[in-house]
C-alpha cells in the first residue's frame, strides 16, 4: 500500500480500539503513539511529494500536491499535539472524578476519528470524496460538543449539526452543478469527480451551471469553515468542547474546511477567472473580520473569544486568498500555517485555565488568573500577543504580506477597512487579556476555590506548543517554507 | 412515456413537499417524506432504463431501502420513544406558509431556464421542481420549531439535490453516491440521538427553546 493510505490508516485503527476499551495506561498510550506514526507518515507524504513525487492511490482519488501536502502536515501536527494535551487534559479531570465511561470511549475512539476525517479531506482529489469526508469531520465532533452534557451543550450541538448539515447540503449541490457544467468531458467512474479533471475541463465548462455550482460550493464549504456570516454555530461549539476538541474543530477542521474552498476557487479562477470566487471570499473575509471585531470587544466567555479570533484569522486568510494576487496567496497561506502553530497554544492555556476554575465564563474564573495559574495565564498572554498579529511573531508578518498584497492590487478600501477592523481587534483582545490575567487577586471569602496549577502533561504539552510557535517565527525549516511555496503554485497557477 | 413519467414523478415530489408545509401531525410528515423519497426512486429508476444506466438502478434500490424505509422507520420509532405526537406550531401559520411557497416555486422555475439541459422539456421541469423543492425545505427549516420537522426539512433539501443531480447529470459516479447515502444515514443517526437527548433534558423537543447562548 501506498505511504498516504497508512497514514490513513493509522489513526482510523487507533480510534477503533480506542472506541473498545482497555485500561487507561494501554489507551492513552496507543493514542499518542497512533497519532505520533501518522504525523511521522504525513512527514513522509510530504517528503515523497518535495522529493519530486505525486503520491496518489485509489485511481488519483487521493492524491498529495503541494496545497494538499501543506494541509496534511498542518492537521497532523495539530492531531498530535492536541491528542497528548488532550490524554493530559482527560488525565485532570480524571483526579476529580469527572469522567465516565461514556467520554472516555467518546474521548479515546473519537479523538484519532476526527483526525483521520480532517487527514482524508486534506489528501482528497475527488470532489465527491472531499464531501463524504468532511461530513464525516462534522459527524466525528458533534459528540465533542455535547461532551460535557450539559443543556448548553446540546443548544451548541444541535445548531452545530443543522448549520453544518445544512451547510453540507449546499456543498453537495454545488459539486452536484460542477459535475454538471463539466459533463462530457469528464469521462466515466469515480475519476470524473476528481479535481484535477475538472481542472482539466474547466475552460471548456457550462458556464451558467458553473457559477451557481461554485457560490453554492464556496457557501457551503464556507459554512464550515465558519465564514461569516455563516459562524454562528462556531461560537456555541468552541465554547461548549473541550479545549483539546477544541483545538482540532478551530484548527484541523478550519484548515480543512479552507482546503475545500480552495479546491473550488482555483477551479472557478481556471474557469471564469480569478475574479468571480476571489470577489466573493473577498466580500465574506471581510465581513467575518467586522463581524468578529464587537464580540470580541463584549465577550463574556474565554472559550467563545477564541472562537471569534477564529472567525477572525478564516476572515483574514479568504481576504487573502480573495485579493487575486500571487502575494496575497503566499501571505493567506504563511497566515495559516502560523496560526495553525501559535492557536493551540491558546486554547490549551485558556483550556487550563477553565479547567482550574470549573468554567470558562469571565466573571466565574475572575480577575488576576496571574497569581492563581502563573503558567497558563502567561502561555495565554504570550498567544494572544501572536495571535493578535504582533511582531516579531509569525502573523504579523503574513498579515503585512495580505496587506501588502491587497494596496499594491489596488483594493484600497477594502484594505483599509481590513487594517482598521484588526487595530480594533488588537485593542479588544488587549482589553479582554488584560482583565483577565492583570487585576487585583480574588477576594479571599470567594468560597469558589479553583483548583492549583501543576506541571502536569497538559502543561508540558502547552509549554512545548508555545516554543514551536515562537521559534516558528524567526526559523520556519525550509522544507515547511517549500511547501508553503508549492502550496501558493497550485492555488495561483493551478499547478 | 418515460418523459411523461419523469415530469408526473417529479411533480408528485413537489405536491409532497407542499403537503409537509400544510402537515400539522409528525406522522403524516414523515409517512409524505417517505413518499417523497420513492418517488425520486421512481425517477432514478425512469431514467435509469431510459438512458440505459444500469448504475442508476442501484442507486433507485439504495434510495427506496434507504430513504424511503430505513430513515422514515428510525424517525418515527424516535417520535415513539420520545411520545411527542404533538402538532407543530409553526411561526407562520398555513395559509401564508403556502403562498410564499408558491413564490419560492415561480423562483425556482425561473433559474432552472438558465441550465442548457432547460430547453429540453422533461428535464427542465426535474430542475424547476428540484430547485423549488430546496427552497421549500429552506423555508420549512427556518419556521418550524419541532426538532423532527427540522430534520425532516434537512432531509427535504438533501432530496432536492439527489433530484437535481439526477436532473442535470446522468448520475453521479456510484461510489460517490454510495458514500453519500451512507453519511446521510449516519447524520439522521446522530440527530435521532441529540433529539432523544434534547427531549430527555428540556421535556419538549421545542429547538426555539434552545436560546440560551448569546454573544
Amino acid at each position: 500500500m501506498p505511504l498516504l493510505v497508512w497514514t490513513l490508516v493509522f489513526p482510523l485503527v487507533t480510534a477503533g480500539i480506542g472506541g473498545i476499551g482497555g485500561p487507561r495506561a494501554l489507551r492513552e498510550s496507543i493514542m499518542i503513539g497512533g497519532l505520533t506514526v501518522t504525523f511521522a507518515l504525513s512527514l513522509a507524504v510530504a517528503g515523497q511529494f518535495l522529493a519530486g513525487a505525486t503520491p496518489a492511490a485509489f485511481g488519483d482519488a487521493l492524491r498529495v500536491d503541494g496545497l494538499s501536502a501543506l494541509v496534511l502536515v498542518l492537521c497532523a501536527f495539530v492531531g498530535l499535539i492536541s491528542g497528548i494535551y488532550g490524554v493530559g487534559y482527560l488525565r485532570r479531570n480524571e483526579d476529580r472524578g469527572l469522567i465516565t465511561m461514556r467520554m472516555r470511549r467518546e474521548f479515546f475512539g473519537l479523538m484519532p476519528a476526527f483526525v483521520f476525517a480532517i487527514l482524508l479531506v486534506s489528501m482528497s482529489n475527488n470532489l465527491g470524496i472531499l464531501w463524504i469526508a468532511v461530513e464525516l469531520t462534522t459527524l466525528a465532533s458533534v459528540f465533542f460538543v455535547t461532551f460535557h452534557d450539559r443543556d448548553t451543550s446540546l443548544e451548541a450541538a444541535w445548531k452545530f449539526l443543522m448549520l453544518g448539515s445544512l451547510g453540507l447540503a449546499f456543498a453537495l449541490l454545488g459539486t452536484v452543478l460542477l459535475f454538471a457544467s463539466g459533463q462530457g468531458h469528464l469521462g466515466e467512474g469515480v475519476g470524473a469527480l476528481n479535481w484535477t479533471r475538472l481542472m482539466q475541463a474547466a475552460p471548456i465548462m457550462h458556464p451558467f451551471t458553473l457559477r451557481l455550482g461554485v457560490v453554492f460550493a464556496l457557501i457551503g464549504y464556507g459554512t464550515k469553515a465558519g465564514l461569516a456570516p455563516m459562524h454562528t454555530w462556531k461560537p456555541d461549539a468552541y465554547g461548549e468542547a473541550p479545549s483539546p476538541a477544541g483545538v482540532l474543530m478551530a484548527v484541523g477542521m478550519l484548515n480543512a474546511a479552507l482546503y475545500c474552498v480552495l479546491r473550488i476557487h482555483i477551479i472557478s479562477s481556471a474557469a471564469l477567472g480569478p475574479a468571480f470566487s476571489g470577489g466573493l471570499l473577498l466580500t465574506l473575509g471581510l465581513l467575518s473580520v467586522l463581524v468578529a471585531t464587537p464580540f470580541i470587544l463584549i465577550q463574556w466567555n474565554l472559550k467563545r473569544l477564541l472562537a471569534y479570533s477564529s472567525i477572525e484569522h478564516v476572515g483574514i486568510m479568504a481576504i487573502g486568498f480573495g485579493f487575486g494576487a500571487k502575494t496575497g496567496v503566499f501571505g493567506a497561506l504563511l497566515h495559516m500555517t502560523y496560526h495553525t502553530l501559535a492557536k493551540p497554544v491558546s486554547f490549551f492555556s485558556a483550556g487550563t485555565l477553565a479547567q482550574l476554575h470549573s468554567s470558562s465564563n469571565f466573571d466565574r474564573i475572575g480577575n488576576g488568573t496571574f497569581t492563581r495559574a502563573p503558567i497558563a495565564s502567561g502561555l495565554f498572554v504570550l498567544s494572544a500577543v501572536m495571535i493578535t498579529g504582533s511582531p516579531p511573531f509569525g502573523l504579523f508578518f503574513s498579515e503585512m504580506t495580505i496587506l501588502r498584497a491587497g494596496f499594491v492590487g489596488s483594493h484600497v478600501a477594502a484594505t483599509s477597512t481590513f487594517l482598521a477592523a484588526l487595530i480594533v481587534l488588537f485593542c479588544g483582545f488587549a482589553y479582554q487579556v488584560g482583565r483577565l490575567v492583570l487585576g487585583p487577586p480574588r477576594d479571599p471569602a470567594d468560597r469558589r476555590v479553583p483548583q492549583p496549577e501543576r506541571f502536569d502533561l497538559g502543561t508540558w504539552t502547552s509549554i512545548v506548543a508555545a516554543a514551536i510557535a515562537m521559534v516558528s517565527a524567526f526559523y520556519l525549516p525550509g522544507p515547511l517554507l517549500a511547501l508553503i511555496r508549492a502550496a501558493t503554485d497550485v492555488v495561483w497557477g493551478g499547478a | 412515456m418515460t418523459a411523461n413519467l419523469l415530469v408526473l414523478c417529479a411533480a408528485g415530489m413537489l405536491v409532497t413537499a407542499y403537503l409537509m408545509v400544510g402537515q400539522k401531525a409528525l406522522f403524516t410528515t414523515i409517512r409524505l417524506y417517505g413518499v417523497q423519497s420513492a418517488l425520486l426512486a421512481v425517477v432514478a429508476a425512469t431514467n435509469a432504463f431510459s438512458e440505459g444506466r444500469s448504475e442508476l438502478f442501484v442507486t433507485a434500490a439504495l434510495t427506496v431501502t434507504l430513504k424511503g424505509l430505513l430513515i422514515p422507520w428510525f424517525l418515527m420509532k424516535v417520535i415513539d420513544r420520545i411520545g411527542i405526537h404533538r402538532e407543530i406550531e409553526p411561526f407562520l401559520n398555513v395559509p401564508a406558509s403556502l403562498l410564499v411557497c408558491l413564490g419560492l416555486t415561480v423562483v425556482g422555475y425561473r433559474v432552472s431556464t438558465g441550465f442548457p439541459e432547460g430547453a429540453r422539456g422533461a428535464s427542465h421541469h426535474v430542475i424547476g421542481v428540484a430547485l423549488s423543492m430546496l427552497l421549500i425545505g429552506l423555508f420549512l427549516m427556518v419556521t418550524r420549531k419541532k426538532a423532527i420537522t427540522q430534520i425532516l426539512a434537512l432531509l427535504t433539501v438533501e432530496n432536492a439535490v439527489f433530484l437535481v443531480a439526477v436532473g442535470v447529470t446522468s448520475g453521479m459516479p456510484f461510489i460517490v453516491e454510495f458514500g453519500i447515502s451512507f453519511d446521510v444515514i449516519l447524520a439522521v443517526l446522530v440527530l435521532g440521538i441529540l433529539v432523544q437527548r434534547i427531549v430527555g433534558r428540556f421535556e419538549s423537543m421545542d429547538v426555539s427553546r434552545l436560546s440560551k447562548l448569546k454573544g
